[in-house]
């Protein structure tokens, strides 16, 4: 799957730009310092041992991170990682 | 006026608030300030009774209210330089 360069970050001098997902698994996997191979699509939060208190920030952090708003009700029924990837992409081409 | 006991979601929602919140200060002490003394406000009481945690949230909001305050105070005077910590680029080998 060709990653698109719609999500790539304008200060980046990195060569291969990652899709969104690939991204935020990165951010989430430094966040709460796990390895970043456990952290996949369908992972729960709460299997990496974050309680919903770190979801939240985990959730603050990917929107400044990829500069999107995300809404109270969409935030609220967040529970695996491909939600937030979801969400994200959802609203950078809103 | 009654206030209903604050569910997860309010609890939640008014977190969030706080680090938007904090993400709106120009000067970047009183922005990590906030994000570490909130997350310090919310760890300390999140097991605390029933009965006190309609009160703890509402002194939570009241807190929020400052913080928004403080917002507009401080980008009156929002630094013209960058703060050191604040680069973390520069410097990276």
């Amino acid at each position: 799957m060709r990653a698109s360069t719609r999500n790539c970050p304008s200060r980046a001098v990195r060569i291969i730009c990652q899709s969104t997902i690939q991204q935020v698994q990165d951010i989430i996997a430094t966040q709460l310092s796990v390895d970043p191979s456990t952290v996949q699509p369908e992972t729960k939060f709460s299997e990496l041992g974050a309680d919903s208190l770190d979801t939240v920030e985990i959730v603050m952090s990917l929107e400044e991170k990829f500069g999107v708003s995300i809404g109270e009700q969409d935030a609220e029924n967040i529970s695996t990682v491909k939600q937030v990837a979801d969400l994200i992409e959802k609203e950078s081409s809103a | 006026m009654t206030v209903a006991s604050a569910s997860v979601a309010e609890v939640k929602a008014l977190y969030r608030a706080f680090l938007r919140e904090a993400s709106k200060f120009p000067n970047y002490n009183i922005r990590e300030y906030v994000k570490r003394r909130s997350r310090q406000g919310f760890l300390q009481n999140q097991n605390i009774a029933p009965e006190l945690a309609t009160a703890i949230f509402s002194e939570g909001k009241q807190l929020l209210e400052v913080a928004k305050r403080q917002t507009v105070v401080y980008s009156l005077y929002a630094p013209e330089v960058k703060n050191v910590m604040e680069l973390k680029h520069v410097g990276e080998q």
